[in-house]
Parts: structure tokens; sequence; C-alpha cells
């Protein structure tokens, strides 16, 4: 089985890196999109599906590391790689930050909470014009001078291997173990010695950090920047990506950005149909099949492409 | 200068009785069903469309539309529930809070984007229920505020009765104390499922169909009220409709005073709903069980 995961992620890195000369620039840029909410629907699925906060203020650290990355490089003259560090390493420390107030709270309480956070934060982008440009959005330098979108595509792709991968150790990890249970009972990871504060700070400052890094990507590849990453609608559509993934599979999530993006895209001539249709989406998968539907299918195929009696049986033993 | 925060002294009552309809609305249900519903700012929104549908397609009467609406309003809200909420009460869902957080942060998606497809994007306004203003002294106050006031007391009025004096309303309150106890006196829990979550939407409903004629009607006049009402229940003590009332009073005054004292009258409004917001973290943080200090029961 850990031979066909393995082949499989080989086979689908080939295809990441050759994907560019098979396509035209339109959906390479569709792509490079659907690879940034790819790390924000990871990210997030981190923090709801393996810790359990159900944090709504997800995007709220999109528009921390995309402004500070703007704002440094045009305010300050800052190289923007360098702005773009700092909005990442601003979300950690904010994130980390959230963590540490919200620690009493839990379910609806800390939904509120940060939809409360990511609000406030949104208004205050908007009202702000001097500084940020108000509603209307503020432009961001380019980060690459080249004619094509590839540069942008292989650092995207480098990033998203990169924070997939690591957050796939973490909860391969006995952090991970830790995350679950606190996510299960938070009374009973601490009566068995896990250190509940530490690691729910842990893990909001990790997903808030990948989610800066998302927003520092995505202001300069876009080159405007509006308050509108931060909205509830954009929120529904991340949230949207990582249920129909699986909410507890970072692979799975990663699946239903990129699917969920192409069909964003392929469903552009019907306008305001789509943000229904995703709606919907996540309505039926949250009613009829809770464990989504990318991570699960994969794992039915998995099971058909291995052989049955002997050898599964040995693998159980292991 | 003392005419104008007078004037905007009572339009924040005004909006406060109508954020107390929505906000008990929301309190209710938390209560019955042990969920926050993330659509209920959408679920106004619905019934203030009801309402202007009732009046310019069917033609009937500024007054019994508001009726109509929460009627309609509490046939959809009892749809929604029967579609999507049942799997809160099967035994073999685990993780039930996350599931309503959840499904009902989808259906506020899904109801506020289909919304502009079926209403249009551009605002919506139904007639008055009367034309003109009511000049007292200094005091300049449009009919169409006194008569949401008016409707809002009237209906807040009838919860309280309702929840207090009637058989439903007493059912109701021993199942939002304990679901077992109320099972062996024989009360059918899920139908109090039923009738909270569609008296909870009906409430919201009929908040829209009488804030109608003072704002526009828009899909997304649902976003605002959504954060409000959370303020409003978190401050008044989750599950306590007492307190919501009390609460969404201040709320609706210290916001309006607040536009009123800002230096600079721009930022004012936009920043009203984030001083409301900014008060409700700082009650989360200080003060979880709202600030009458009401021992609400534990989420699951």
């Amino acid at each position: 089985m850990r031979r066909l995961d393995i082949a499989s992620a080989a086979l689908i890195a080939i295809l990441a890196i050759l994907f560019p000369f098979f396509v035209n620039a339109y959906w390479l840029h569709v792509m490079i999109i659907g690879m940034i909410f790819a790390i924000m629907a990871a990210s997030w699925s981190l923090i709801a599906g393996y810790a359990g906060q159900f944090s709504f203020g997800h995007m709220a650290f999109v528009a921390i590391g995309g402004y500070t990355a703007a704002l440094l490089a045009t305010g300050f003259n800052l190289p923007l790689p360098l702005g773009m560090l700092a909005g990442v390493l601003l979300s950690a420390l904010l994130g980390g930050a959230i963590g540490w107030t919200c620690l009493r709270m839990s379910g609806p309480y800390l939904a509120i909470f940060t939809m409360a956070f990511s609000e406030v934060l949104r208004i205050i982008i908007v009202t702000e014009v001097e500084v940020t440009g108000g509603a209307g959005g503020m432009t961001v330098p380019q980060l690459f001078q080249a004619k094509t979108d590839l540069p942008y595509y292989y650092l995207i792709l480098a990033l998203l291997i990169v924070s997939v991968g690591g957050m796939m150790a973490v909860v391969a990890s006995r952090w991970g173990l830790f995350f679950r249970a606190i996510r299960e009972n938070e009374q009973a990871a601490a009566a068995a010695g896990v250190k509940v504060t530490r690691f729910r700070i842990i893990a909001f400052a990790i997903a808030s950090s990948l989610a800066g890094l998302a927003g520092a990507f995505y202001a300069p590849y876009i080159g405007i920047l509006t308050p509108d990453v931060a909205s509830q609608d954009q929120m529904g559509l991340v949230v949207a990506m990582a249920i129909v993934g699986g909410m507890e599979s970072l692979p799975g999530a990663v699946a239903g950005a990129i699917v969920v993006e192409f069909l964003v895209e392929a469903l552009r001539s019907y306008g305001q149909w789509r943000l229904v249709l995703f709606g919907a989406l996540l309505l039926f998968t949250m009613r009829f099949a809770r464990n989504g539907l990318i991570a699960p299918g994969w794992l039915r195929l998995r099971s058909l492409a291995a052989p049955r009696g002997p050898r599964l049986a040995k693998e159980a033993a292991d | 200068m003392l005419q104008y925060f007078l004037i905007q002294a009572a339009n924040g009552l005004v909006i406060g009785v109508l954020f107390a309809l929505i906000a008990t609305g929301l309190t209710i249900i938390f209560s019955i069903l042990k969920i926050v519903n993330f659509a209920h700012g959408e679920i106004y929104m619905v019934g203030g469309y009801f309402g202007y549908y009732v009046i310019t397609l069917l033609g009937v009467p500024p007054f019994p539309a508001v009726l109509v609406a929460m009627a309609l309003t509490f046939l959809f809200s009892v749809a929604i529930e029967r579609g999507l909420l049942t799997p809160l009460y099967s035994p073999r869902i685990e993780r039930k809070a996350d599931y309503g957080i959840l499904v009902t942060f989808g259906l506020s998606v899904f109801l506020r984007n289909i919304a502009i497809i079926i209403f249009g994007p551009f605002p919506l306004r139904p007639p008055s229920f009367i034309t003109g203003d009511l000049v007292f002294g200094g005091l300049i106050i449009s009919y169409d505020r006194l008569v949401a006031a008016g409707g809002g007391i009237l209906l807040l009025v009838a919860l309280i009765w309702f929840l207090n004096r009637t058989v439903w309303g007493q059912a109701l309150n021993a199942v939002s104390q304990s679901r077992e106890s109320a099972s062996i006196v024989g009360i059918n829990s899920e139908r109090m499922y039923m009738l909270a979550f569609g008296v909870g939407g009906a409430l919201a409903g009929g908040a829209g169909a009488l804030i109608a004629p003072i704002y526009s009607l828009s899909p997304s006049m649902g976003l605002v009220p959504d954060t409000q009402a959370f303020v409003i229940v978190i401050l008044g003590g989750l599950g306590s409709v007492s307190g919501t009332i009390i609460a969404a009073l201040l709320l609706g005054l210290s916001e309006n005073l607040f536009i009123a004292f800002l230096p600079d009258p721009s930022r004012g409004p936009s920043y009203a709903n984030a001083f409301g917001l900014a008060i409700m973290m700082l009650v989360l943080l200080f003060r979880p069980t709202g600030i009458f200090g009401r021992q609400h029961l534990a989420m699951e």
C-alpha cells in the first residue's frame, strides 16, 4: 500500500513539473491560483480537521500576509521577497496570538470569535483608504520580470510541496497525535499529558503562517490586492475545498482546492451560479458524505488496485 | 447638536428593537438545538424578500404582509431544519457542534448567492407602512421607523407570552433544560427542534419585513445583522431571551451614539460594526457567560 502511495505521489510530481508544457497560459494561470488555494485549504484542514479548531478567521491571515508584503514593498521600498517573509512571520505571530487569546473557547464560540477578528480586520482595510487603497484595492509590484507565468508556477509548486509536505510530517509525528487528541477531548488529552495550551497555539501558528504565505504569494502574482480576500464568501470557498477534499486529509484538501478552482473557471460563463454551486456542494458533502468526496474516493480506488487476500492480512498484522 | 444626538439615540433604539427580534431568534435556536445558526442573517434577508413579494405580487397591504412573511419564513426554516439538520439528532453522528457550524455556514454562502440570482443584485424597496415623518419638538423620526419599532415590540411581547404562558413554550423550555427528561415526560423533542428553528427563523423574517421600507432589501443585507446578532447573543448570554433583548437595545443605542461621537464622520458607519464586534471579542474573552452573568449550558 505504501509503495502505491509513493508511486502515485511521484507520478503526480512528474505530471506537475511537466504540466506547463501541455497547457496554454490561461490554464497555467488557473493552476497557479488553484495551488494558492490549495495551501489555504490544506492549512485550514490542519487546524479545523486535525486540531478541531473551527476558525473562520483563516482568510484574515491571507490578508495579513498579502497586505504586509505589499505595504512593505510599496511604502518602505523593501525588496518584495523580504516583505513576503515579513508577511509570513507576522501571520505566524498573530496566528499564535489569536490561538493564545481564544484558548478557553471552543466550537461555535471560537468560530464566532475568529469570524469577528476577520471582519474587524476587513473593515479596517476597507476604511483606511489612505494606507490600503480601501475597497478598490492596492497595486502590488511584480515578483518576476518574466513574460510568462512559468517562474510563478514553479515557485508556487515548490511552496505547495514544502508546506503540504511539512504539514504531513507534522501530522504523522507525535504532534499530529496531540492535535487529534485535543480535537477529540481536551480534558482527556490534558489528563493524558498533552500540553493542550502549547499545541493549540502551535496549530494556530502553523496554519496561520501558511495562510499568510498563500496571501504573500497571491498579492504580487495577481498584482492587485483587495479586502475581498478576507470576505466570508472567500472563506466559504476555502471551506468547501477542504470539505470536498476530505476534512482530515491534507492531500485531499489540495486535490479539493485544485478540482474546485478548475470547476470555478470552467463555470466562469455561469457567473453568479458558481458560489451557489459551491454552497450546494458543501451542503451536499456535509449532509451525505461527511468524510469528503476525494480522499475516501482515493482510498476506495487504492483498495481496488491492491490485491486482496493474504497480503492484506499481512499488512494488518504490520 | 443635542438634537442630532437625540435623533441618533431614537434611531438606535429602533434598530435595537429589530436587532432584538433577530437575536432572540438566534438564541432560541441555540438553546433548543444547541447549534449557532450562521445562516440566521440570510433567513432575515429571505424574510424581507418574502414581505416584498407578498406586497408587490399578491397585493397584500403592508401590515398583514409582515405576518404573511413571518409565516412563510417559518415554513422555509422548518424545511431547512428537516432537510439539513436532522443528522444533529442522530446518535451515529460524532462532533455535532462542528456539523452544525459547517452546515449553517455553507447554507449562508448558498442562500446569499442564490438570492442574487433569484432577487437580483439591485436594492429593492417595498412601499412604506405610513409615509411621512413625525416631528416632535426637535426630534424628527419617520413613521416607518416608529412602525418597525412598534411592530418589533409587539412581536417580542407575543414571543415572551408564547414562551412563558403556552404549552408549546413550556415544552420548549423543558427541552432546553434537558432533552432526556423532556422525552421522559412525553415531549416529542424532534417536533420541538422543528418548532424552535421555525420560530427563530420567523422572528428574523419578521425583522426583515419590518426593516425593508427603512433600508432597502439586498442579497447581502444579512451579513451585518449576522455578526450583530452574534454580538448581541454573546453580550446577553447565549440562551437567555431577556438578556438578549436588553443587549440588543444597548448595542443599537451605543452604536448610533458611537457614530455620532466619532470625530471623523466618513468612517463612523463602517467602524460602528467593528465597534460592536470588538466589544463582543472582549466579552468573549473576559466574561463568556455574557454581561448579565447567566450560566448557560456547556457546548457538547
